[in-house]
């Protein structure tokens, strides 16, 4: 075959599904068109307009104290994105999110009921949602989503936390710190073994669907280790501060106080940074190699959610980063649907869940007011704000 | 100028402006394209239609801050080219399916009068993800050596071998297909 006729082959023939897929996305596409916030003619020529009242400003502010004024207003330009507040009487993605609050993780199923699971400090999801890992003092228990019922427990000396579990069918592993203890026991409680010793206290992340956990070492790397053989696979550059770290399938990230790396084998960039006085609180990878994180601005006390242009793999939108939401304190816990069309995230200082859509169409929040009370029924609202720990896919029938 | 791109330029004037039919000019337009493209890198038609509807998807996020005086066609191209190889790339890694079952996942919708020559289609999926997606963009979507480079962000000589490997080994693979 020529390259003529190559050519020729794939522009004059259509592909397997072409047209029944063009009509899909043609709606969708229309609809997403038809419901966009056409931007007013101020908002798409805004950044040309704060580089101009910048200036004005602060040949204003050198001369005259009310060009102070000026600057606050241009500083503030950001807006708070309205949300539509709803009881917590179903969620807007099919699945169960997992809560952990001063009572225990409770599981909410997409219609809205809740069920308290015990008195545990933390837990996490099983791969397919099939059960829970949690973990109170030094012990560690396996349970049934459904019921509370638990499957299967150990003990350790030390304090266990951050429990993860991974891999594919019956053949599962789940790692945990014990102390300062990096753990990885078979998803049927054995065997266990130690796979390092003198970690510190970030969780590990696992390589999706796989036997490949990644975990902060003791001298400010993070390994990448099969752990069926132990053998390390990789390990990344030194990065001081690792507060988060998490798998985008072949990529790593590692999230410190202002920092976004991202990791490969041969390979460490600077994906994003934020200004000082600034955190990142969390960071949720989204489908196609994105991010959305939290940008904590302590000078204001507020937070803003960003969802980067840019995919981790260096594939751009030629626009800006688009800013999802500001909110007041911080707002954390940033969670991804199971079919990454929505993500969720806790606000405590407004006593909040948010929802934000992300697919089709970038914009819709959906809040959940008065979630201490929710999550701590009975209580005297003093308790700590219930944590976001997960979002599975429906239970399997 | 010619006549196709003046027709752009007035159908992401109008898209602006809040016409529909305009937007479907420019998705009619495109689509087989940016849907063929993807499939052709993953191979999966669910993934490519997931991903072409996606990149236009980003397209109307963007379009009111889309400059008029550049050409659609090579914005959507990158933003699919690059997506079809993330997607690739994650695949290779996650091993969900094996490769009868990704073979077998081509949607069963288009008349059964004409598709991309089943041999094409298998002697593409056989090169690796990075040959795939030049040899797409240099024969489906007509882009030369330079602007491969620029939009892949990869060194021209790297674009001229992995053309050069890719259509031999594609033309050695179309001659030992059987009759």
């Amino acid at each position: 075959m020529t390259e003529a006729e190559l050519r020729e082959h794939m522009l004059r023939d259509p592909a397997p599904g072409e047209s029944e897929a063009g009509e899909r996305a043609w709606v969708i596409v229309r609809e997403a068109h038809a419901g966009r916030d056409r931007v007013p003619w101020v908002e798409r020529h805004s950044r040309l307009i704060v580089v101009v009242a910048l200036l004005a400003a602060l040949a204003v502010a050198a001369v005259s104290p009310p060009g102070r004024a000026v600057v606050d207003t241009v500083r503030e330009k950001v807006a708070e994105t309205p949300a539509t507040e709803a009881p917590l009487d179903r969620l807007p993605a099919p699945g169960r999110l997992l809560v952990v609050s001063a009572s225990g993780p409770w599981v909410v199923r997409d219609d809205g009921s809740k069920r308290l699971l015990g008195d545990f400090e933390d837990a996490s999801w099983s791969p397919r949602g099939l059960f829970l890992v949690a973990t109170e003092g030094n012990r560690l228990v396996t349970l049934d989503p459904n019921n509370g019922e638990v499957r299967w427990s150990l003990s350790r000396d030390e304090p266990i936390a951050d429990a993860r579990w991974s891999g594919g069918g019956l053949d599962t592993r789940i790692a945990y710190r014990a102390g300062t203890a990096l753990h990885v026991v078979a998803g049927d409680g054995a065997p266990d073994a130690v796979l390092a010793e003198n970690v510190p206290a970030v969780a590990p992340a696992w390589q999706p669907d796989s036997h490949v956990l990644a975990y902060a070492g003791s001298e400010e790397r993070i390994h990448v280790v099969d752990v069926d053989s132990g053998r390390e696979l990789w390990r990344t550059a030194r990065v001081g501060g690792i507060r988060q770290i998490l798998f985008d399938e072949g990529r790593l990230l590692a999230v410190t106080l202002r920092e976004i790396w991202v990791f490969g084998p041969h390979k460490r960039a600077l994906f994003k940074h934020v200004a000082r006085g600034h955190s990142i609180l969390s960071v949720v990878l989204v489908p196609y190699s994105g991010v959305v994180f939290a940008d904590y601005d302590e000078a204001e006390d507020a937070t803003e959610l960003i969802f980067p242009t840019c995919s981790t793999s260096g594939a751009c939108l030629l626009i800006p980063d688009i800013h999802v939401y500001r909110g007041a304190g911080r707002v954390g816990d940033l969670t991804s649907s199971p079919d990454g069309r929505w993500f969720a995230a806790a606000s405590p200082q407004v006593d909040q869940f948010l929802f934000f859509r992300r697919l089709p169409r970038l914009g819709k929040v959906v809040s959940v007011s008065d979630v201490t009370r929710e999550f701590g029924p009975g209580g005297k609202g003093v308790e700590p704000f219930p944590r976001i720990a997960g979002w599975a896919g429906a239970p399997a029938d | 100028m010619p006549r196709a791109g003046r027709d752009e330029r007035a159908w992401v004037r109008g898209a602006q402006a809040g016409s529909a039919s305009d937007l479907e000019a420019l998705f009619r337009n495109h689509w087989p394209r940016a849907y063929r493209a993807a499939y052709l890198v993953v191979h999966d038609s669910a993934a490519a239609e997931d991903i072409a509807q996606e990149a236009f998807l980003a397209a109307v996020r963007a379009l009111d801050s889309f400059d008029r005086r550049r050409p659609f066609g090579p914005w959507l191209h990158r933003i699919v080219v690059n997506r079809a190889i993330d997607w690739t790339r994650a695949r290779s890694l996650r091993r969900e399916v094996g490769d009868d079952a990704l073979a077998n996942s081509a949607a069963p919708g288009d008349p059964p009068t004409r598709a991309i020559s089943e041999g094409v289609v298998g002697a593409v999926a056989a090169l690796p993800a990075d040959q795939r997606a030049v040899i797409v963009m240099r024969y489906l979507l007509e882009y030369t050596p330079g602007e491969i480079a620029r939009m892949l962000s990869l060194p021209r000589g790297t674009v001229n071998s992995r053309l050069r490997r890719g259509l031999d080994a594609l033309q050695s693979r179309i001659r030992e297909e059987p009759a």
